[in-house]
């Protein structure tokens, strides 16, 4: 809890006690079926305690971290810890199932790509330029020696987000059998049902209708729910369909993407990655859904 | 090893996953989707200057939108309007007495004031109900039924639209049909068009109930150019049929010298109008196209939505509306929204100030303020709140203006230098909640 802005605020509503704070530039969001205020704030330590220490840990703007490391390694082998080891494995397995769309060296198109909302496209000629430095397969992954050529970046930020609401619910249920509900920026696990309820009701972007977009409302007990999309971004709410999400093989946006997918797996990582693949699926979003054993609901 | 003609990558996904996170087994996903409910509300003031229409509503709509997107939408508006509205006689340097609408009294309006008809209180009640549904994955069906009561006006309708997405969902196209049948039953029956207004208790001239139908069709198609521009065009058409007369409305008959209306003088021992006055009589037919587009342009959270409306119909009303709106983010949850609107029409061919009394009737005329050339202005101002629990409040105030202007050749006599389209000021006040669960 080194870092400014680092605090947890407990409340009590509803019957619950509900915890906030930041963390990975999301707001995060801890529910808890529990009657001591002791057993919430011990929760609210170890469930941000997590997200903080996975966003120490992975994030690319942190200075002396191993991610940091990597990509200021000059085209040197870096030795990485089992934990970094088993994000580079699985980040290797979403490369491979995505037929090279998932790759978490893309990270370099974004000095071309500026989604803030001006209608500056870059030419075929900085794009090319851009991908030259991009593309898993440029690298060495030998467990535990990772090495990427001078210029090439790795951004975990497509995984982490899912992966620590995991961690910290894990951590949470090895704690207490109480009921909770983790919710780091619209990516959540729930550990069972608050008492008296068949689940923890949790609304997401999804009607369209004439006047705009409405909510629908899941009910969740258990497992997690991710989505991927900007439907919470007003831009987004009125028909909009350009992606923000970029294909590497080409190095431009994936064209007519959802706005926004969501499902439910057993684990927030499942879920969010499924939506991710999908979302890089453009118009075959769908039908990729179809043929996925899973829960999804996608806003066009 | 090439997992290229898989479709599936929910096992190796669940493999990875599990490698990832160093558990075996989680308890499995329960994830269920629930129906929900939805409801707007809206509490609206009306108010015209000098003691002229007050309208307070009350409206509330409710969603209830079903697992598999289907929607039901049920609406209810209730109406008080108090006040009264310009009849159509000209105004006059002398007092002027008229027949009240039941025939049975009359009512005298003083000298160089615009002929109002007497206060009015009246109720509306509307309810509507739509059903919306997804047939396939592109295309989406809508029908509708609506219903409104006021003392002495029923409205039945029904409706209809088929909506369909192409170009890879960037192009949204739809065809809306309506129908709807009302029924007139005026205070003391509904009068013979251009026959005279009469002496009180005589109800020579009126008529029993009367009704009309209307047909609407109306073409959409709606464009996304680019991720911040999206734009819509409608074309529509619609066809009145049958007693299309305000039945309160008259026409003076004029000296074509002085302008001014030609006096009467009721059988002895009755009272009855002081003046020459005809009710309205308009074409019993009508039919309007209407041409409408407007762009939405996004920037940032900002929204700028800009329209035009081209109207023109069989009785030579031609009308153009611009509507401008910005949407302006601030602070999170909030948002202003500035409004500017702006209308003009063309009179319609048969309209009159009044009527040359030296000269045969004609075959149509009204001297609605409605149906005359005017120009007119909203300008208003929304601010609206997004609370955290997800329910959003807003309140608007409007000013609206419409200011007549008179085609020299309307005018009879010395008409000129007088005072004769019952300009109207208006104010509106909205406040809206909108909440769900």
């Amino acid at each position: 809890m080194s870092r400014p802005g680092r605090a947890t605020k407990v409340s009590r509503k509803n019957g619950l006690f509900k915890v906030t704070f930041v963390a990975m530039g999301s707001p995060c969001e801890l529910l808890v079926d529990c009657e001591r205020e002791a057993d919430a704030n011990a929760l609210a330590d170890i469930v941000s305690t997590e997200a903080w220490r996975i966003e120490d840990k992975f994030s690319r703007y942190l200075p002396d971290n191993i991610v940091h490391r990597i990509n200021n390694s000059e085209g040197k082998s870096t030795s990485v810890d089992d934990e970094t080891a088993n994000l580079l494995d699985f980040a290797a397995e979403l490369y491979e199932m995505s037929e090279r769309r998932f790759d978490i060296t893309s990270g370099a198109l974004r000095e071309v790509w500026n989604f803030d909302g001006s209608d500056k496209i870059p030419t075929g000629q900085d794009v090319r330029r851009i991908l030259k430095r991009v593309g898993w397969e440029k690298a060495s992954w030998q467990r535990p020696e990772l090495a990427i050529a001078a210029g090439m970046q790795i951004d975990l930020g497509g995984i982490a987000k899912e992966y620590a609401v995991d961690k910290a619910a894990g951590l949470a249920a090895a704690e207490t059998n109480a009921a909770c509900l983790v919710n780091f920026g619209g990516d959540l696990v729930a550990n069972g049902a608050p008492s008296g309820t068949d689940g923890w009701q949790v609304g997401i972007d999804a009607i369209n209708r004439s006047q705009g977009t409405a909510q629908k409302l899941i009910r969740l007990k258990n497992g997690g729910l991710a989505t991927s999309g900007d439907a919470r971004r007003f831009l987004l709410k009125d028909g909009i369909r350009y992606s923000h999400i970029l294909d590497p093989t080409t190095g431009w946006p994936v064209a007519d993407a959802p706005r926004s997918i969501t499902i439910a797996a057993d684990t927030c990582t499942q879920a969010g990655m499924l939506a991710t693949l999908a979302m890089l699926k453009g118009k075959d979003a769908e039908s990729f859904l179809e043929d996925q054993d899973c829960q999804s609901w996608c806003l066009r | 090893m090439s997992r290229k003609n898989s479709k599936s990558v929910t096992a190796t996904l669940t493999t990875a996953t599990c490698a990832l996170l160093g558990t075996t087994a989680t308890t499995p996903v329960n994830a269920q989707e629930e129906d929900t409910w939805e409801f707007d509300t809206a509490l609206l003031y009306y108010a015209e200057d000098n003691d002229r229409v007050q309208d307070i509503s009350f409206k509330m709509l409710a969603y209830r939108n079903f697992v598999d997107d289907r929607v039901l939408s049920m609406s209810l508006g209730v109406d008080s309007l108090t006040g009264a509205t310009p009849i159509g006689a000209i105004t006059f340097d002398g007092p002027q007495t008229f027949t009240s609408p039941s025939g049975g009294q009359v009512r005298t309006v003083p000298a160089n004031e615009i002929p109002l008809d007497g206060s009015f209180l009246d109720t509306r009640v509307a309810l509507a109900a739509n059903w919306q549904q997804p047939l396939g994955r592109l295309s989406a069906f809508n029908a509708g039924v609506s219903a409104s009561k006021e003392y002495d006006y029923l409205h039945l309708g029904a409706n209809f639209k088929l909506s369909r997405d192409f170009n890879n969902r960037n192009t949204t196209a739809s065809l809306g049909l309506a129908f709807s049948s009302d029924e007139l039953d005026p205070v003391g029956g509904a009068p013979m068009p251009l026959t005279p207004m009469l002496d009180v208790d005589d109800l020579s001239n009126r008529m029993g109930d009367q009704s009309k139908d209307i047909i609407d069709i109306v073409l959409g198609v709606s464009q996304i150019i680019n991720r911040n521009l999206v734009v819509q065009l409608n074309y529509s058409y619609s066809s009145s049929d049958g007693y299309l007369n305000d039945p309160y409305k008259i026409v003076s008959l004029v000296d074509p010298v002085t302008g001014d209306p030609v006096p009467r003088i009721p059988t002895p021992g009755v009272e009855g109008p002081s003046h020459e006055y005809i009710f309205e009589g308009r074409p019993g037919e009508r039919t309007k196209h209407s041409v409408y587009g407007q762009a939405k342009y996004y920037m940032n959270g900002k929204v700028l939505d800009a329209s035009y409306r081209f109207m023109t119909d069989d009785w030579g009303i031609d009308s153009h509306t611009v509507d401008l709106r910005y949407r302006w983010p601030f602070g999170g949850q909030s948002y202003l929204e500035p409004h500017f609107r702006y209308y003009t029409q063309a009179h319609a061919d048969f309209y009159r100030t009044s009527l040359d009394s030296s000269q045969a009737l004609p075959l149509h005329a009204s001297a609605d303020y409605r149906l005359g050339e005017f120009d007119a202005f909203t300008v208003g101002l929304k601010y609206g709140r997004k609370l955290d629990s997800g329910n959003e409040w807003s309140a608007r105030v409007e000013l609206y203006s419409a200011d007549g202007s008179m085609p020299a050749d309307l005018l009879i006599g010395n008409q000129g230098g007088r005072e004769i389209y019952p300009d109207t000021d208006a104010i509106i006040a909205q406040f809206s909640y909108s909440f769900g669960w």
